[in-house]
């Protein structure tokens, strides 16, 4: 079965994007985009710009967000075909983050009091990966019956401390933290089970994920939202990667984002040294992500690894897709688009 | 029974205002089946270029709104008993509609707040006992409460619960504020805590605990002073708990009371809405004052359609009637009436497919075949008398399925007495017809008999569904048309004649070899006639295709030697019980014996029931059952019985 998922996933990884294909995007004319996006592998996006009477859609962000899933869920599905066990459940779950943004349309469509029909529309069709019953969910009356509902289904685990957090608050915030939080703990969770088979390059894919998020969090929680230490630290992922218990205590309660970024470990100093914002920060580390994720796909790592590491950076390329067709959609120049893209080549040693 | 009926499409035209009424009458009627727009029969109009709106969405919404407060409330109320539709009931307008959710909203909201109440009480039941739990600990514990929870200006106390698995983490947050957890008690997934700090950070603490969905345990003064007191004071709490339960339950009755007649007429009016709502999936047209609805319904029917329309609407309305061309095939419904008889074999059927409109029906053939094929490989007076004694017994749990049981057992029974096979005894009864085991080329040359005639029949019934459907040239020239007929019952008599069978003595050998060779040249010019591309592309397409028109029919035909290899499995499975009880005691014997046609009944008798499935689907559907028709699905009122 592996035999047949490194094959797959050295099938997928031809149809990575190269920095310099997105310049070849941003010259193609509106006519061939549908070929190209074909030909990349993007039957999801290219069917939005082949039915003439969907071309409004395709350009409309919300419908364009739902296909970029949609491809992503294709891909995944196939992946999964040959797999069994945590490693399946691990990639399924990894899926489920889309539902968990449902599950959040869900509570503030609620908490707006918006129409159920217009709230079906704008949850993303999670195909056979879908858990939740959005037409009996939509329909709830408001968001108390709306989370009770929730906590009799499958994300009973992720719900349950959103729901006494909620009703202490009534915060959205606090609503969406709790359910972030839980989502990750419970990736983290799953991860921890496959480390010992996937071998070492699959912590590092899960590491720079989760200490990634924990260090953007902490500095979004503590500097732009002026949250008390204690509470930013609560708020974190509980992992064991290279941001430790310890190490995330000790980050929160200084002061400033510089004071953060240099107590940070050394081999991250000194990639971080150019940051000067939050948004910077989140660049260069997604950025040495993205590079360990190629490492690992290049290299003969088990194949959960390589599928893992093959998502990380499709869903990278898609997202950069996304800003390119959305900026062409805006009318943005090409150099701006460009600019928003940050797209440097990765560098693997 | 052959073939679906002939249907019409009927777009009607109609004030949008009538549109439910018009739903609703076409639901009545009970066979009309919703469908997408077309041109008019005679062409000029073409209805979804010329009412462009969609009025019946907003419908659909209101209705799926109430439909599912309504259910809600129905789960909340219990069973209101069957729904009674009286004949002249009208449909709601969009007006009418909303009202009624507006008011269903009222009530399903009046009915949480009732259902809130109870639930208060009951996580306020569940708080006096976890309260009752806490005082009895720190009684033993010999901890003073008031003492515990005074207020002072340096220390700030908080008593609460919060979920187990972020016990650790709130502990490790709140230590950077210098505030201590120590943990008191477990119940369930929470556990109950102190936590003791700085007052000055009181408020930093306070955020995280919202966060962490810290519950505060509220010690009352009551219970701040001494145990004895404490004690009394909840169960005052626990009397009090009681009595507002009693009236929540009073006023849960008192809605019941003055809301159920009116959601009796609720559930009617949303159940008379339901044909709009329904037809509007498939696309309800309009503008302005107008409003079109479409779909197919039986041609023999229309007159009476008409009448009933005309009954209600008196002339306000205009129908298209068109007649659906062979292009349009696939899209056309198929609505086929079955006698109750054959109906128990119909989902067996379309589980391999739905007829095409147009297309032969295979119900009948299968009804006649599968147990005739079962009862050939499975013929046992014993075991065809236990799978249908089995059948009758579970009828009820069976439903219409058990039928297809009882022919089978009746059919083994019957091939059991040709057979001369009683549970697995060949000695006890002399064999009608024959006995297979001591006749095995015999049923093996029967057997293959029979899958020529099936494969005889399916390409008759193919060349006709070929010709029906308009292609013409596939049903003469085509391997699975008279062509490929002809090829296949000259070559099959030719080799029968070769093999000196009887049956086909009468028949010169020259005869049938030449009609095996047109047969096939015919094919293989129709296969170059039909191949694209250049010379040597269509050479290999036509002689690829010509070989395996030969291959795939004979190769079908052999697979019937499983009906004889079956038969004779079925004797050699009993010898093996026989020989195996053989040496035993008689105890031993008879449970052996047993055991082995229990065995015998359920795993050969299963396989041969997938056995002859298999023939019916691969050898016989395959050829001349495309099976991608489309179910007629008609608009009904709820608690309606579906006409056809």
């Amino acid at each position: 079965m592996s035999a047949y998922l490194n094959t797959r996933v050295s099938l997928y990884s031809v149809n990575l994007w190269q920095a310099t294909d997105f310049d070849a995007l941003l010259r193609t004319p509106d006519a061939e985009m549908a070929d190209t996006l074909a030909e990349r592998g993007l039957l999801q996006l290219a069917a939005g710009f082949n039915a003439p009477e969907q071309a409004g859609q395709a350009n409309d962000p919300l419908s364009l967000e739902q296909r970029i899933i949609a491809q992503t869920l294709d891909e995944t599905r196939v992946l999964i075909r040959p797999l069994s066990g945590a490693a399946r459940s691990f990639l399924i779950y990894w899926t489920a983050r889309f539902e968990v943004t449902n599950l959040k349309t869900l509570l503030r469509g609620k908490m707006t009091g918006e129409r159920p029909a217009a709230l079906l529309g704008r949850l993303t069709p999670m195909g056979s990966f879908g858990r939740l019953d959005n037409q009996e969910l939509a329909h709830a009356e408001d968001v108390s019956e709306l989370l009770r509902r929730l906590e009799a289904g499958p994300y009973a685990g992720i719900v349950r401390q959103a729901r006494r957090a909620f009703e202490q608050s009534h915060d959205p915030f606090n609503l969406d933290a709790a359910l972030d939080r839980a989502y990750y703990e419970g990736l983290a969770q799953r991860a921890r089970v496959l480390e010992g088979c996937a071998g070492a390059g699959f912590r590092g894919l899960l590491g720079n994920l989760i200490d990634r998020i924990n260090l953007v969090w902490l500095l979004r929680y503590r500097f732009n939202y002026n949250l008390p230490p204690a509470q930013v630290y609560f708020l974190l992922v509980g992992a064991h990667y290279s941001l430790t218990g310890a190490r995330l205590r000790n980050l929160s309660a200084l002061g400033s984002l510089e004071a953060v970024l240099a107590e940070l470990p050394q081999e991250w100093r000194a990639r971080l040294a150019s940051a000067s914002d939050i948004p910077g920060v989140f660049a260069i580390m997604e950025k040495i992500a993205a590079e360990h994720a190629l490492k690992v796909l290049r290299s003969s790592a088990p194949a959960i690894s390589r599928a893992f590491a093959y998502l990380i950076l499709r869903e990278r390329d898609l997202r950069a897709v996304r800003a390119v067709l959305r900026g062409r959609h805006l009318g943005l120049a090409g150099a701006d688009i460009r600019l928003a893209l940050q797209r440097t080549p990765l560098e693997v040693m | 029974m052959f073939r679906a009926e002939p249907l019409v499409k009927i777009q009607m035209l109609m004030l949008a205002s009538e549109a439910p009424d018009a739903a609703l009458t076409l639901a009545r009627f009970g066979v009309f089946n919703p469908s997408e727009f077309t041109a008019t029969s005679d062409k000029r109009l073409t209805l979804p270029e010329l009412l462009p709106d969609a009025p019946a969405e907003q419908y659909r919404e209101a209705w799926l709104e109430a439909e599912s407060r309504l259910s809600k409330l129905l789960e909340q109320c219990g069973d209101l008993g069957p729904l009674q539709v009286p004949a002249d009931a009208a449909a709601p307008s969009l007006d009418d509609l909303r009202e009624l959710n507006t008011w269903l909203k009222e009530v399903w909201t009046a009915c949480l707040a009732c259902h809130d109440g109870e639930e208060r009480i009951q996580d306020e039941r569940k708080h006096l006992d976890a309260l009752e739990e806490t005082l009895s600990k720190l009684e033993r514990l010999n901890v003073d409460l008031a003492r515990l929870l005074h207020s002072d200006s340096l220390l700030s106390v908080n008593i609460g619960s919060l979920p187990a698995n972020g016990l650790k983490r709130v502990s490790e947050a709140l230590s950077m504020t210098g505030t201590l957890v120590s943990r008191f008690d477990h119940v369930g997934d929470h556990v109950y805590a102190v936590i003791a700090g700085p007052r000055t950070r009181q408020e930093e603490v306070r955020g995280l605990l919202a966060q962490a969905g810290w519950r505060e345990l509220a010690v009352p003064e009551e219970l701040r002073t001494h145990p004895q007191e404490a004690r009394a004071w909840l169960e005052a709490e626990r009397k009090r708990l009681e009595d507002l339960s009693g009236a929540e339950c009073k006023i849960l009755g008192v809605m019941r009371e003055q809301f159920g007649p009116r959601l009796g007429e609720a559930r009617l009016r949303v159940a008379l809405a339901r044909p709009l709502a329904e037809a509007a999936l498939n696309g309800v047209r309009g503008k302005g004052g107008l409003a079109a609805l479409a779909g197919w319904v039986p041609r023999r029917q229309l007159d009476e359609l008409r009448a009933a329309l005309e009954a209600r609407f008196h002339g306000r309305y205009l129908i298209d009637v068109h007649e659906p061309g062979p292009d349009e095939a696939a899209d056309v419904p198929s609505l086929v009436r079955y006698p109750g008889w054959l109906k128990p074999f119909v989902p067996l059927v379309k589980s391999y497919g739905v007829p095409r409109y147009g297309e032969f029906d295979p119900a009948l053939p299968f009804a006649l075949t599968y147990p005739f094929l079962f009862g050939a490989m499975f013929g046992d007076i014993g075991h065809g008398g236990v799978i249908l004694l089995l059948s009758l017994l579970f009828a009820h749990k069976l439903g219409r399925i058990a039928w297809v049981g009882i022919s089978a057992g009746a059919a083994s029974m019957v091939f059991g007495v040709l057979y001369g096979s009683i549970f697995g005894y060949e000695d006890i009864l002399e064999p009608v017809w024959l006995s297979p085991l001591h006749n095995p080329l015999h049923v093996l040359s029967l057997a293959v008999g029979f899958g020529v005639g099936f494969i005889v029949f399916t390409l008759l019934i193919n060349a006709r569904n070929k010709w029906v459907a308009g292609h013409r040239l596939d049903a003469l020239f085509d391997s699975t048309g008279l062509a490929g007929l002809v090829f296949y019952l000259g070559t099959a008599t030719g080799l029968a004649s070769v093999a000196g069978a009887s049956i086909v003595a009468g028949i010169p050998q020259n005869l049938a070899w030449t009609a095996a060779i047109v047969g096939i040249v015919v094919v293989a010019g129709f296969k170059w006639y039909e191949a694209k591309g250049g010379i040597g592309e269509r050479v290999l397409v036509t002689a690829i295709e010509t070989l395996e028109t030969g291959i795939n029919l004979f190769s079908n035909t052999l697979s019937f030697m499983r009906v004889a290899a079956f038969s004779l499995n079925h004797v050699a499975l009993a010898l093996a019980v026989f020989t195996l009880a053989a040496g035993m005691s008689v105890a031993g014997h008879w449970f052996t014996i047993t055991l082995g046609n229990v065995v015998i009944i359920v795993l050969e008798g299963g396989i041969v029931a997938i056995q002859a499935l298999r023939l019916m689907y691969y050898e016989g559907f395959s050829r001349f059952f495309s099976g991608d028709g489309v179910e007629f699905v008609p608009l009904r009122l709820e608690g309606q019985a579906i006409k056809h």
